[in-house]
């Protein structure tokens, strides 16, 4: 299992269409992806979870991936947050 | 039935009369019944049947958008997709038919209201929006379930048909945009919804944010819209009704009449040649500024070029966009203003969020930190200048050392073309655009540096009183008459005049006709606005003598107040 920390630096934090680049992303991983803010942990695969979880700009959540691929999901996960989910707001 | 009548707003003029076509809204005929032990396995299969039914259906409209090649409404199709597949929401109303016995619309509507009262918590306003999503996604499975017509294909295609729902959402709008609808009412929305897109590409009147029509109107009432009021009126007396046929007979012979003046000569009864120019947002836009016979194009916004995209536009692309329309509009005036957005918009630039983004980085400031991206842009436009009369204008300019730098741009770009052995209009004319309240207040001394004066009176009210149009608490102190407005746009034109330079307004005020008189008064000589004004601003072009006008004119800057000079306003126009 893997842990990492991302800051939610967009303008609109995860709203709808951030939140669905997120979750067609993590859908390509087999390992298993969360993402935690506070004592909510959410399962990043679905979007109404992910949409659910609120988190706006400036919000520190934490992406935690376990299995075969956790690297690699836990790497393109980090780099869509600091990319500002290629919206450039 | 009695007549009653129902306020909103307009956001699409024109006058209608019609019999209501209500778009359903299931959600309020779902009604909970029990489904005996061994039905449940049916009632679980019918569920995963219409969820898989949607799913058909948005991929069909998902095609036909990427095909219109309508990239904002696509995205929106894209999370209903997703929605619909996430386990969360198709599969917690099965176990809620197995556990609670009951039927499926009941089941997907409880899993929806727990949804639904979780997004009402988010204190974050845009997300807490997405709940709309996840209802309209709900919307569409409960027709399924509940037999309704999914396609609105059984419509009648009568053109007297006037559309009442509570919202359009993107996928709907698509589908409603091949019927002939006379007018759409919604419940929801503002001027910027797909409602108010769709009505005003269809050309028909739209009231929108009218609460709660859509339980008020029946289906197959008759009612008039009144567009160019924002006022519904249902079930009309017969003297009523008499009265708006006369009225939209009127609107209609108003129309016509001002398509017939398209190709008289612009001049006013004194014979002086007034210049009426469009606004353009995209290349398509030229068909109606063809339409509307405007002399040219004041306002080419090039920002369309930078948004909805991962790249920045590169030189050759910029550069086919620019020589199209100039060469469309055969050696006529086309005013390209350079890039007005925000840093927001750009990818690759600096995308640091300030707090108050309509007085940070953005318009010339943004493209003064980013010369190699503004060279990009200037060296298209000046290799378009050959094809015809291009001007180049500057946006948000603010102070005069601003304007030299961005003319030392402009000269750099013009050496390395003139080095390349490339053809560009060597005269090629400069303006700025007059909407910083600092600037208009020294305008004499920008007259003295620019070719051209364009006065941008949106951003000019903004600034200058302080008001955030696009909040709504305050929007309503928005005010155009502020007579501290007209002594900025006055001063503007005084100071073009005197140095001989030409002055335009190009924001809302130009296109707006109740203040064409005003504007010929003060000594404006060219107005650039919104194609579809050009035609009822001419009208009063027409009949305006400038000599008799000037001294009302003066009337009105002496006011002190924006309702004595409204009072004034309408003495002018009678």
């Amino acid at each position: 299992m893997i842990r990492r920390k991302v800051k939610i630096i967009n303008k609109l934090g995860l709203h709808a269409r951030a939140s669905s680049k997120l979750t067609q992303l993590a859908c390509t991983f087999s390992s298993e992806i969360f993402l935690i803010k506070d004592n909510d942990k959410v399962n990043a695969k679905s979007i109404m979870e992910v949409l659910m979880l609120a988190a706006s700009k400036n919000t520190v959540i934490s992406l935690e991936a376990t299995g075969v691929d956790e690297k690699e999901a836990i790497t393109s996960i980090e780099s869509l947050f600091t990319n500002y989910f290629g919206e450039g707001d | 039935m009695s007549p009653f009548n129902i306020h909103g707003v307009s956001v699409s003029n024109g006058i209608a009369i019609g019999k209501a076509h209500l778009i359903s809204n299931a959600l309020l005929e779902v009604v909970r019944y029990h489904i005996i032990e061994k039905e449940i396995p049916n009632e679980v299969k019918r569920l995963t049947g219409a969820i898989n039914d949607v799913r058909k259906d948005l991929l069909k409209i998902k095609k036909q958008l990427q095909k219109n090649s309508s990239e904002e409404f696509s995205a929106f199709i894209d999370t209903h997709l997703m929605i619909l597949v996430d386990k969360n929401f198709s599969e917690k109303p099965k176990i809620i038919i197995r556990e609670d016995s009951c039927n499926a619309e009941w089941a997907l509507k409880k899993q929806m209201d727990i949804f639904v009262r979780k997004f009402e918590k988010i204190k974050d306003e845009y997300i807490k929006e997405r709940k709309n999503d996840v209802i309209q996604v709900v919307e569409r499975i409960l027709k399924v379930l509940l037999g309704h017509p999914r396609q609105t294909s059984q419509i009648n295609n009568e053109s007297s048909s006037i559309l009442v729902a509570h919202d359009i959402s993107p996928a709907d709008a698509l589908q409603f945009k091949k019927h002939n609808y006379a007018a759409f009412l919604t419940d929801m929305g503002g001027s910027t919804s797909h409602t108010a897109i769709l009505a005003r590409s269809l050309n028909i009147p739209s009231i929108v944010a009218l609460q709660n029509a859509r339980n008020l109107i029946k289906n197959n009432e008759q009612i008039i819209v009144d567009g160019n009021q924002g006022i519904v009126i249902v079930n009309p007396s017969k003297y009523i009704l008499e009265e708006y046929q006369v009225r939209q007979n009127l609107w209609g012979i108003e129309q016509k009449k001002l398509s017939k003046i398209k190709n008289i000569k612009c001049k006013t009864l004194n014979n002086e040649k007034i210049e009426l120019l469009a606004n353009i947002e995209v290349p398509s836009d030229i068909a109606s500024v063809k339409e509307n016979g405007a002399s040219g194009i004041g306002l080419f916004r090039t920002e369309f070029l930078f948004m909805n995209r991962k790249d920045l536009p590169n030189e050759e692309e910029q550069f086919e966009i620019y020589k199209s329309v100039t060469k469309s509009m055969s050696g006529k005036t086309v005013v390209i203003r350079t890039l007005d957005s925000g840093a927001d918009k750009l990818t690759s630039a600096d995308t640091t969020i300030s707090s108050n983004p309509a007085l940070g980085l953005r318009a010339i400031r943004l493209c003064l930190s980013e010369p190699q991206l503004f060279n990009i842009q200037l060296r298209a436009i000046l290799k378009a200048s050959q094809f015809g009369k291009i001007k180049i204008l500057i946006p948000m300019l603010s102070s005069l050392s601003e304007l030299r730098q961005t003319k030392l741009l402009i000269e750099r770009a013009k050496k390395s073309l003139s080095n390349e052995k490339t053809l560009y209009d060597k005269n090629i004319k400069i303006g700025g655009m007059i909407e910083v309240p600092a600037v208009a207040i020294n305008a004499e001394v920008f007259a003295q540096e620019l070719d051209f004066l364009s006065i941008g009176t949106n951003d000019l009210i903004q600034y200058t009183l302080a008001i955030d149009r696009t909040d709504d608490r305050v929007s309503h102190l928005y005010n155009s008459l502020h007579p501290a407005i007209l002594k900025l746009i006055n001063i503007t034109i005084k100071a073009g005049n005197k140095h001989n330079k030409e002055v335009s307004i190009c924001g809302e005020m130009a296109g707006d006709s109740k203040l064409t008189k005003l504007l010929l008064g003060m000594g404006l000589k060219h107005f650039s606005m919104h194609p579809s004004r050009i035609l009822s601003v001419k009208k009063q072009v027409l009949n305006s003598n400038t000599q008799k006008l000037a001294t009302l004119s003066t009337k009105v800057l002496k006011a002190k107040e924006s309702e004595i000079i409204e009072t004034l306003i309408n003495k002018i126009n009678q």
